[in-house]
Parts: structure tokens; sequence; C-alpha cells
């Protein structure tokens, strides 16, 4: 049996990353900037939907909603997130899905729906539904075709080191941290662009929207038609809006949910 | 100089994709991506040490396990570990496995790479010694196919290899190269893989059913259509103990060799490494026992994959301290910018 309090321990983890992914939908407004905006808060809200979920399926008191709804949600985010990586790739080909903004989210969204629908309650618990998750997680609950399990969990722990490589390196892209704002964009445009291109973010979308042979200065333009501020506005790009809020908040997800489905083996 | 100029970070494609997204995208040189890798197994094999089994007595039995064979000088603390691990399973394993978390954490931070490598080489050779029986190298038990010489002595092989920093001289004509130089470098790959070809041909392993006997043993616990490739295997080499422990051995003197031959030569001795660590990772090793929920590990076959890749012919890797430009691309992007 796992001792329950290692599970509490991810648990408390997951509540952060909720709190924190909440508090970044808050500071950034989106509902006061446009659909373009609005459609960008996807990441922070993935963020707080799936910590919420795993949260509840390592501390059975934690549960929100009913399996059957989580399905429908992670089936939905999957969906989404699969549209933007096939968007991306359009743009940027197979690096898309190396390197990009979406394809980690794709992971994590399909990594939970895969939990939700593989989940095999023992036949204790089996009436609980996820209830018996955080007893499974014990020893007593496995999952289905534990093959992808464990491909998940290789590909999430790729994407976390990957993240936690590129968070503390000195050339961290702007993807990760403020760093390429500061350093190395000489113009208003790339500036803005270099702040606030993380994951999600208008101006990442709307260069990822742009043709490929378009020149820096259109797509950038189209960043800043989509009223993003500069680098030095303080209200996108610090504080808890920091990218590497959102990039932290995932590492804590992909190694919380590699945990989950290895110990669900 | 921008700090992001300095690191050598790789330009932005004009108009390319995420032009502005990343612009500044680091460019990681092969030592640091090999290092990476390092640290993904090393977060597999934590995650893996917090699994059920490991708070559950099946643990300290199989630490036990180890001293079987081994002479008493060996055995003994292993035996006295084992005994406290049973007492405090809990506790001790999740230390175990929370050491583990913070050495691939450790390693992929780049600011603490040295710390965490150098740790995870004490670690590794303690647990070599205490939950591998020192791989069971010396109780002639030990077998290429199924992780001889231990798989955490490679982590440390690794971790040696991949330490982030250079020799003055001759550029490293591969990457493990680099820290220690070629001759050391070549000399500690050829240690390996002989002492594997040696271990393929002790008599344990080259009995008629030797070979069959270990593949087939490793279905138990494992899904279906892995089971089902094990029997395969198992029956392909069924009374063949001896012929495919000579073809192994031979296979394994080859790659020995291969570091010291010519580029082209060395390249296709380290695609049969690579294929020999693939083949042992899947039949022998059954992907680690990974998906029976009982696995401390991803066993063997990854690392020497990884080890291989650590040997592969790289253009003339130039050593920091002959360089006049400053912050060489690997110096900073390997942590040491931090110190």
């Amino acid at each position: 049996m796992i001792p329950s309090w290692i599970l509490d321990i991810f648990a408390a983890i997951m509540l952060v990353v909720a709190a924190v992914s909440a508090a970044r939908l808050v500071a950034a407004r989106p509902w006061r900037h446009g659909a373009h905006r609005a459609a960008l808060a996807d990441i922070d809200l993935a963020h707080l939907l799936m910590a919420i979920a795993m949260a509840g399926m390592l501390v059975s008191s934690l549960q929100t909603l009913p399996n059957g709804a989580w399905e429908a949600i992670f089936a939905v985010m999957t969906a989404w997130f699969a549209y933007r990586v096939v968007r991306d790739a359009q743009v940027s080909g197979v690096r898309a899905l190396a390197g990009g903004h979406c394809a980690p989210h794709l992971i994590h969204a399909a990594a939970m729906l895969y939990m939700f629908m593989a989940f095999t309650a023992p036949a204790a618990h089996s009436s609980g539904g996820m209830s018996g998750m955080a007893g499974g997680m014990s020893g007593m609950g496995t999952l289905q075709l534990p093959l992808l399990a464990f491909l998940f969990a290789l590909l999430l722990i790729g994407y976390s080191i990957w993240d936690l490589d590129q968070l503390s390196g000195p050339g961290a892209s702007g993807h990760y941290s403020l760093a390429a704002a500061r350093v190395a964009t000489p113009g208003p445009v790339l500036a803005g662009v270099g702040a606030s291109a993380g994951p999600g973010t208008a101006a990442g979308s709307a260069l990822a929207s742009a043709p490929a042979d378009a020149p820096v200065a259109e797509a950038a333009g189209q960043a800043e038609a989509v009223q993003v501020p500069p680098a030095s506005a303080p209200a996108d790009g610090t504080g808890v809006l920091a990218p590497w809020v959102a990039t932290s908040c995932r590492i804590a997800m992909g190694i919380t949910m590699a945990f989950m489905l290895l110990i669900m083996i | 100089m921008s700090e992001i100029a300095a690191a050598g970070v790789r330009p932005a494609r004009r108009g390319g994709p995420g032009a502005g997204a990343e612009v500044s995208r680091a460019a990681p040189d092969v030592r640091r991506l090999l290092q990476l890798g390092l640290a993904g197994i090393w977060l597999l094999d934590a995650l893996l040490q917090y699994q059920a089994f490991m708070f559950s007595s099946g643990f300290n039995q199989m630490l036990a396990g180890t001293a079987s064979g081994n002479p008493g000088v060996v055995a003994s603390p292993i035996t006295w570990d084992a005994k406290l691990v049973a007492h405090h399973a809990v506790l001790l394993n999740a230390i175990f496995a929370t050491i583990q978390l913070l050495l691939a954490i450790g390693i992929a931070w780049r600011p603490t790479v040295r710390v965490a490598l150098a740790a995870s080489i004490a670690w590794s050779l303690g647990v070599w010694w205490f939950g591998e029986g020192l791989g069971m190298v010396l109780t002639g038990d030990a077998s290429p196919v199924n992780g001889a010489p231990g798989a955490v002595i490679i982590y440390a092989l690794l971790a040696v290899l991949l330490w982030p920093a250079d020799r003055p001289g001759k550029p490293a004509p591969f990457t493990a190269a680099r820290a220690v130089g070629a001759p050391v470098a070549r000399a500690l790959w050829l240690v390996l893989w002989l002492s594997l070809a040696y271990f393929a041909l002790l008599p344990g392993n080259r009995a008629p059913q030797a070979l069959h006997d270990m593949i087939a043993g490793m279905e138990d616990g494992e899904p279906g259509w892995l089971a089902a490739l094990d029997r395969g295997a198992a029956s392909l080499v069924a009374h063949q103990g001896l012929a495919a422990s000579i073809v192994l051995a031979v296979a394994l003197v080859i790659i020995a060799a291969g570091v010291y031959l010519p580029s082209p030569a060395a390249k296709a001795t380290l695609v049969l490494a690579l294929v020999v660590a693939a083949v042992i990772w899947v039949f022998g090793e059954a992907f680690g026992e990974i998906m029976t929920g009982g696995a401390t590990d991803p066993n063997s076959g990854p690392l020497l994959a990884l080890l291989a890749l650590c040997y592969w012919p790289v253009r003339a890797v130039i050593p920091a301290t002959a360089r006049t430009a400053p912050a060489p691309v690997a110096a900073v992007d390997e942590g040491t910018a931090a110190s």
C-alpha cells in the first residue's frame, strides 16, 4: 500500500497548481479582452481542471465531479489541443510536436482522458467508481492497457525534464521566461511578442496562425492586433502571469501525472 | 553582448513559425541532451520507486535476495540493509524515492547539474551494493540478458562520462570523451562490454536451457502480448543455450572493440550496440518488468542505449579552454553559468 500521506502531498501540490492557475485566469481577465484573449486562457483553464481532477483522484475526499463529467471534459480538452497542435504543425511542421506550445498540453489532456477511461476499480470499490481510485493508488486499482500508461508516462517525463532544462537555462526563451524580452528584443514589436508569447498567449497564437513565409513584422502586427501589451507592461508576463509560473505548473502536473500512471499499472 | 547571444542561442528564422515565441529558444548541445536523457531515466526510476510494491515486504525481500551467492563481506551489509528496510519500509522507501526524484530534477536543472551528477554517482554506488548485490557479478549468476553488471552502475558511469567539463588539448571525437578524455572513455567502454561478453559465457548462462528459462521466467505478471512475445523468444532459444551465448558474446566483443575503429565502422558497431540493448530490454528484461507493477528501475537496456549514444562520433568538440571566444556554449548550457 502506498502511504496515504504521500498521496496527500501530491494532492496538495495539485491544489496549489489549481490555485495558481485560477489566480492566473483572474489576473489575465480574458473575458475583458475579446475572443482572442479568451481563447488563450485555455492553458490555465486546462491546468486548473486537470489539477482539480488529479487531486480528486489522489484523495477521494477531494473529488468534485462524477467520472462521466471528467471524461467529457477531458475528451473536449484533448480534441481542442489536438486541433491547436494541427494548426501549429501546419505552420512549423513536426517541430510543433517536439517543441511546440500545445503538444505537451495535448499529451496531458489525453493522459487524463485515458486515466479516467481505463481505470479498473477493485471489486470491493467497483460501485464507487473513481472513489476507488485513491484506494487503487494504494495498490487496489489498475489501468487497462498498461503499455499505454507506460508510454504516456514516458512522454510526460520527457516533457517535464525538457521544461526543467529550458526553465533553468540562461537561454530560456520567451516561451518559458521573460529573459528573452529583456535581452533579445530590440524593437517594441518583438518585445511584446517575446514577453508574452508563452503557451497560449495572444502573441504566440497570432504568430502560430501567421503564414510560414510572413515577415516578422507582419506576424508581430497580428500580435499587436489582439492588443497584447508590450514587455514592459506589468499586467502581462510578470507576477503570477509570468510564463515560468505556467511552465512550473506544467512540470508539477507532468510529474504527478506520470506518478499516477506508473503506480496504477 | 546579450546573455542569450553569449549562450550561443539559435537565432530565429525570420518570419518562420513562432518567430517571436521561439526567437531565443536555447539549443542544448549533444552532451546536454544526453544529460537530460539520464535525468529522464532517473525520474522514471524515482516514480517506479513510489509504487505500492516498494512499500511492502516484497521490497526488502528483493533486497535480501541479492545477498544470496555473494561473498560474506558483500552479503552481510546487504542483509543488514534489508532488515533495516523491513523495519522502516515506508519511511526508507519514501526517502529512497525522493532522493532519486531530486537527482532527476537536479540534473535537469542546469545550475545544479554538477551537484546532482556527483550525488548520483555516490547514490548509484550505494544502491549497486546494497540494492543490487554488486549486480551479482561475484555470484556467477550475472547475465547481460537480465541486467548485469547491474543497471545502477551504468547510471554512475554515465554521470562520469557526461560530467560538464572539457579536457584541454585535442578535440573530443565523441561526447563521452569530453570530460575524461578519449583513452579513458574507450577503456571504460571496453571493460563494460567485455565484461558483458564474459558473463554471457559463464557456465550458468551457456547451459542448454539457461537462456530459455531466463526469458520464459519474465512472463509472470506481464500483459498477454508481452508474455506471448517472451514465450516466442524463449522457444527460439530452447536447448540452444551454448550457441546463443556464443553469438551474444561475439556480438558483445565486436561492440567492445568498436570504439577503437574508424568512424564508419565505429558507427556500425554502435548501431549494433543499440540493437543489442533493445533486444535485451524487450526480450530479456521485458521492459524492465515495469508493466508488472514491481519494477524498481527500467533495468539496463535503456542505459546501455544511452551509453552507446555517448560514444557516437561527432564533429570534433573543441574544449572550452582552447577557445578564445568568451562564454562557450557548452559551459553556459550545462550549468556552469551559475558558478
